[in-house]
């Protein structure tokens, strides 16, 4: 696990609107949403502290807010589109700093902004399907591999989260967290482009496996 | 540091190898006129590790580059050349 300290302070004016949103919603949210988080295992349950890379599954619009509730403790950068920072909605997204990057054309610019915050010791947040799945309900479309990268760079760990879709508006949140996943323990600062795409079906396969947690939890509920 | 097109182009190829050593015999033939996506099968995150990997083998930084930016083999050769001068 990254051992550096979140260099981000309790309170700071560049998250003003982050926070004064967390805090106002945390409630609201809660009695809505009533979260239940289920974890992979004991290392799972630990609080993240330092860099790392959270990626979790894309099925709906909400998906931020589920992450943010996820690992509620600490504050999360997305990796956004840079066409969300365009027009009216451009002060929302730079309100909840979220990290801008050309997905057309990916710079060394944006890398470099990412693994910075990494190093420094935030929490970057990260769909790897890279849109809205169209899979439907447990389903996972395939990942990009820009994420290892990033970690590898950034020197971070992966934690893989999935957020449950809400099937009825009464129905409560399940979130499902997985144990970090340390790339470099494994493979190395640089490992090449074959082992990359290894680690992808790897982080896959972990999501799968807490899709399939999430349900076997929600059967025995329901037995 | 002064280093002529052919060191830069071999240097290149070393770092291509070392990224994937699948497509060895593509990588021996390529020339200046090869094209990354067409000739070497490069996608976004293969281009992004090889920026990665040229940045630290040449101690060069590509800026306000992207990585669709190179087409060719020759045109990051010509960049290299550009920063190391």
């Amino acid at each position: 696990m990254n051992k550096q300290a979140n260099k981000a302070k309790p309170v700071s004016f560049r998250y003003l609107f982050y926070d004064f949103v967390k805090l106002t919603a945390a409630l609201p949210g809660l009695i809505w949403l009533r979260p239940k988080w289920i974890f992979e295992s004991p290392a799972a349950r630990k609080r993240i502290r330092g860099g790392c890379v959270v990626i979790a599954n894309h099925a709906g619009f909400l998906d931020p807010v589920y992450v943010m509730f996820a690992i509620w403790y600490r504050r999360h950068r997305f990796v956004c589109d840079k066409l969300f920072f365009q027009g009216k909605k451009r002060w929302l997204f730079q309100g909840f700093r979220c990290i801008p990057v050309d997905r057309e054309n990916f710079g060394m610019d944006s890398m470099r902004k990412i693994t910075g915050e990494l190093r420094g010791g935030s929490l970057v947040s990260i769909f790897p399907e890279g849109h809205i799945s169209q899979e439907g309900e447990g389903g996972l479309a395939s990942f990009k591999s820009g994420m290892v990268l990033m970690a590898l760079q950034g020197k971070a760990p992966i934690v893989p989260v999935y957020c449950c879709q809400k099937p009825h508006v009464y129905s409560r949140l399940r979130i499902a967290i997985g144990e970090p996943i340390n790339i470099m323990e494994r493979y190395g600062s640089r490992p090449s482009l074959p082992q990359i795409e290894g680690i992808v079906e790897d982080l896959r396969a972990k999501e799968e496996e807490l899709i399939a947690l999430v349900n076997t939890k929600r059967r025995i509920k329901e037995k | 540091m002064e280093l002529t097109r052919t060191e830069i182009t071999e240097r290149l190829r070393e770092i291509l190898l070392a990224a994937d050593d699948r497509n060895r015999d593509v990588v021996a033939a390529c020339t200046e006129d090869s094209r990354l996506v067409a000739d070497l099968g490069f996608t976004s995150v293969s281009m992004l590790y090889m920026v990665i990997a040229i940045e630290e083998e040449f101690n060069i930084r590509f800026e306000n580059v992207g990585v669709a930016d190179f087409n060719t083999l020759g045109e990051v050769i010509d960049y290299i050349e550009a920063q190391l001068k």
